[in-house]
C-alpha cells in the first residue's frame, strides 16, 4: 500500500486506485480482507469519511464487499474486473492525451506508430 | 445534537470582529477553521464555548443556550493557548498541575489518555508551563483537548510551533480518537495544506462572517485553475465565479469556482485545466473577485 497522495486527483479516488493496484499486484488476494476505513484514515492521515468514500466506490464497482462485523473483503473475480475497467480508462487517459501531445508537437501518425514499435 | 451559532456579533469597542455570524456544527465531524490573522477565529471559538460573551446573538446546543448552562458546557471544550506572560497565574503552573486542573474542569476527563499522551509527546510533567517551548505548550493544549472527551472540542492553532513530525503525529492521534469516539472537532490552522485531508468540512472565516462552509472534497472538486490565451480564458470565465487573475503577456490564469454539480466545459478551447489545493483556494477567495 502506502503510495504518496497527490493533489492531482480526489483523495478518495486515489485511495480506491491504490487498493486496486494492490489487488492487481496480488498484495491483497481475492476473498482476503481489505484495509478498513480507520486503518486507511490513520495510514494516510485523512478523514475517515474520505477513506469510506473510496471504499464505497470499490463496493459499487463490485470489487469489495462487506462481511458483517468482520470488514471489507475482495470479491472473487475482482482482479479481472479491475483490468477490464482499467482498459476502458486506458484509451481516455493515455491514448487521447498521447495523441494530443503528439499533435501539438507535429508528430504524425506514422512516426508515432514507429516510436511504439521501436519501444521494447 | 448540534451546536448552533445564531446571529453572533462581537464588538470590541468600535471594532466589529464577528458580524452577524451564522454557523451550525453537526455532531461527528472534523471541521477545519481557516481565516486570516485577525479574522476572528479565536473570538468565535471562545464565544462558541461560552468563555466570552457575544455582543449580540446566542449559541445553542441541542436548542438550549450554553450560556451559564453547566449541562451544555460539560459537552464543550475549548483548549486555549497557554498565554505566556510573567504575571499570568496559569503559566507558573507545572504541566502536571495544569492537567490536574483540567481534570477537575472536564467531567469526562480521561486521565489514562492524558498520561499516555504526555509520554508520547515526551513532555516533562514537572516542568513549568512558562519554561516550555511554544511547540511543547501546543502539546499541552492538545492533551487537554483530547483527554477532555468533550463532545464538541475546539483547538486553536494546535499545530503552531510543532515540528513536522509532531504535527503528523498529532493528526494521527486526532484521527485515532475521532474514529473511536465520533466526537466533533473544530481545528483552526494556518498550515492548511497538510491538514486539509483530515478535515471533513472547511469553514472559511472572513470579515467576521463564515464565508464558506463546505465538504472539503466537494469544494476541491469544483475549484479549478484555467490558463491559456487571455481571450480564451476570459471567454470560458464569462458568467462564472472567477478569482485571482494572473496575467503575463498574452497568457492568463484564473481560478474558477463552479456551481455545485456544474460540469466544466472547455468550450473547445485549448486551455490548461489544473486542480487546486485548499490553500490555493483560500488565497484566491480572500483576494478580490474579478469583475468580468
Amino acid at each position: 500500500m502506502k503510495e504518496i497522495l497527490t493533489q492531482e486527483k480526489s483523495i478518495y479516488i486515489q485511495i480506491a486506485e491504490m487498493i486496486e493496484n494492490d489487488i492487481l499486484r496480488d498484495v491483497i488476494l481475492e476473498e482476503e480482507r481489505a484495509p478498513s476505513t480507520n486503518e486507511l484514515a490513520k495510514l494516510y492521515v485523512i478523514n475517515p469519511a474520505t477513506a469510506a468514500k473510496g471504499i464505497n466506490l470499490l463496493v459499487d464497482k463490485g470489487i469489495l464487499y462487506k462481511k458483517r462485523g468482520v470488514g471489507m473483503f475482495v470479491e472473487s473475480g475482482a482482479k479481472e474486473r479491475i483490468k477490464e475497467g482499467r482498459k476502458a480508462e486506458f484509451y481516455e487517459r493515455f491514448v487521447k492525451s498521447l495523441l494530443k501531445e503528439a499533435k501539438s508537437l507535429g508528430i504524425g501518425k506514422a512516426e508515432l506508430i514507429h516510436m511504439i514499435e521501436e519501444e521494447r | 445534537m448540534s451546536l448552533e451559532l445564531k446571529n453572533i456579533t462581537k464588538c470590541y469597542g468600535k471594532k466589529t470582529v464577528l458580524d452577524d455570524l451564522e454557523l451550525t456544527l453537526e455532531e461527528g465531524k472534523i471541521y477545519g477553521l481557516v481565516g486570516r490573522n485577525g479574522a476572528g477565529k479565536t473570538t468565535m471559538l471562545s464565544i462558541a464555548s461560552a468563555q466570552n460573551p457575544a455582543t449580540k446573538g446566542e449559541v445553542l446546543l441541542s436548542g438550549e443556550t450554553i450560556w451559564e448552562n453547566q449541562k451544555a458546557l460539560d459537552q464543550i471544550c475549548f483548549s486555549r493557548e497557554i498565554i505566556n506572560e510573567a504575571n499570568n497565574t496559569t503559566s507558573a503552573l507545572k504541566v502536571k498541575e495544569y492537567l490536574r486542573m483540567a481534570g477537575m474542569l472536564f467531567p469526562y476527563w480521561d486521565k489514562e489518555m492524558a498520561d499516555r499522551l504526555v509520554e508520547e509527546f515526551e513532555l516533562d510533567e514537572k516542568q513549568k508551563l512558562i519554561k516550555l517551548s511554544k511547540g511543547m505548550q501546543s502539546m499541552v493544549t492538545i492533551i487537554v483537548a483530547l483527554a477532555s472527551k468533550a463532545k464538541y472540542t475546539f483547538l486553536d492553532e494546535p499545530a503552531a510551533g510543532l515540528d513536522v513530525v509532531a504535527r503528523e503525529n498529532f493528526y494521527r492521534i486526532l484521527l485515532d480518537e475521532y474514529s473511536e469516539s465520533g466526537r466533533t472537532f473544530v481545528i483552526s490552522t494556518h498550515i492548511i495544506e497538510e491538514a486539509s485531508d483530515v478535515f471533513e468540512e472547511v469553514l472559511f472565516l472572513n470579515k467576521g462572517k463564515i464565508m464558506l462552509k463546505e465538504n472539503t472534497e466537494e469544494l476541491l472538486s469544483r475549484c479549478i485553475h484555467v490558463s491559456g490565451r487571455a481571450e480564451d480564458v476570459d471567454e470560458i470565465a464569462k458568467g462564472k465565479k472567477a478569482f485571482h487573475p494572473e496575467k503575463i503577456g498574452r497568457s492568463k490564469g484564473i481560478t474558477l469556482m463552479l456551481d455545485k454539480g456544474e460540469a466544466f466545459d472547455k468550450e473547445g478551447k485549448d486551455v490548461e485545466v489544473s486542480p487546486l489545493n485548499l490553500q490555493d483556494i483560500f488565497v484566491a477567495l480572500c483576494g478580490k473577485e474579478e469583475k468580468l
